[in-house]
């Protein structure tokens, strides 16, 4: 499917402002500052995702989109295992930074990613005037393209390209590093594109 | 994020729906639900790999690497327009896990696309003489013809073992 640039500005006003929810709660969290990147919005053609997703060891919490749309596509907190393991330690009064990504760590990177997501949501909800929810998460520990070329192949039409929108979260203080990747299916891109239509006149 | 330096500068990368014929190393990173199909020639060490995303093309022809009904024949054409013989060919497989069960519902891609393969190989009459696939795990290939067609698998750990 093919977006105009005034489109792709579009969909990164509404990253943006879901990102700078979610940096906020990510912020109350970790009871410190954290830095947000301008949200990159780019169409990437399947056989090059791996130039921007690498086999690197990471954290993927995957949330299927739901609520007043059709189910369809994904929005994901993506964060390397390092900087995982960072986040949790912060939240969970630990230091160790050498040893496996245990259980405790699981859950609580569930929870700092449902927190996060559905933050992320609630802000594109008052632009688009529905409601997105993230479905119940699921996670996996591995290398970042395996989960993303998982999550491509299971989404409704058979595509080609996807739209990338990708924001960093950055907390200096404990050296934490996370992105969250929407990765809306073309039914819900076509129905975002359309409400952000009403909001910003026709695209 | 950066790529890995598992396969940089050493070998020609496969992205999903793509594939790579030749004598030179190549590899596939991150392989999830998706199968690295392998074939290789000893005599003229060549080799060839395409990166299978989905079971069945539907008809579809412009990505003949991304589905397996037509990646099959893709590759045994290229090959055999190299001048390999059908009966010196044989494949490997890898990939084909299931990472995110709860969102593929009844249908494991992974594994849909490893039995088609499978199938699909048998019916040419080629013989898998190797396979590392299913599970849970992500796994990086490199394929090296050169060298007697020695594929090393990685998994995201770092751990690597040879097929």
């Amino acid at each position: 499917m093919q977006l105009t640039e005034v489109q792709l500005d579009a969909i990164r006003e509404l990253g943006n402002i879901g990102a700078a929810h979610a940096a906020t709660t990510l912020s109350q969290m970790l009871m410190c500052q954290i830095n947000m990147s301008v949200p990159e919005v780019r169409v990437v053609d399947i056989g090059q995702i791996y130039d921007y997703i690498g086999d690197e060891y990471s954290a993927m919490v995957v949330f299927q989109l739901q609520g007043e749309i059709e189910p369809g596509g994904y929005i994901v907190l993506l964060v390397s295992r390092e900087s995982a393991l960072r986040l949790t330690n912060t939240m969970l009064g630990m230091s160790d930074t050498d040893r496996e990504f245990g259980e405790m760590d699981q859950s609580a990177l569930l929870e700092i990613g449902n927190i996060m997501i559905s933050a992320f949501l609630d802000g594109t909800a008052m632009l688009l005037g529905i409601v997105m929810l993230p479905s119940p998460p699921e996670m996996a520990i591995d290398m970042a393209h395996a989960g993303m070329e998982s999550l491509l192949a299971t989404m409704d039409a058979d595509i080609d390209e996807v739209i990338l929108f990708r924001t960093e979260l950055m907390d200096e203080e404990h050296m934490v590093n996370s992105d969250i990747l929407f990765l809306p299916d073309t039914r819900t891109l076509i129905d975002i594109l359309r409400l952000l239509e009403n909001v910003v006149g026709p695209m | 994020m950066s790529s890995s330096s598992f396969y940089e500068g050493r070998a020609a990368i496969v992205g999903i729906g793509e594939y790579c014929i030749g004598q030179d190393p190549m590899a596939t990173i991150g392989l999830g639900s998706c199968v690295a199909l392998i074939l290789y020639e000893p005599r003229r060490a060549m080799g060839s790999m395409a990166h299978v995303m989905l079971p069945d093309s539907h008809g579809r022809l412009d990505r003949p690497g991304k589905y397996a009904d037509t990646a099959v024949p893709l590759l045994l054409e290229g090959m055999l327009g190299k001048g390999c013989r059908m009966q010196n060919l044989v494949a490997k497989l890898v990939g084909g896990a299931s990472m995110f069960a709860q969102f593929s519902g009844n249908l494991n891609i992974g594994d849909r696309n490893t039995r088609t393969l499978r199938s699909l190989l048998d019916d040419a009459g080629i013989q898998v003489v190797a396979e590392l696939t299913g599970g849970n795990v992500g796994r990086s290939v490199v394929f090296f013809p050169r060298e007697g067609g020695r594929v090393t698998v990685k998994r995201a750990d770092g751990t690597c073992c040879d097929l």
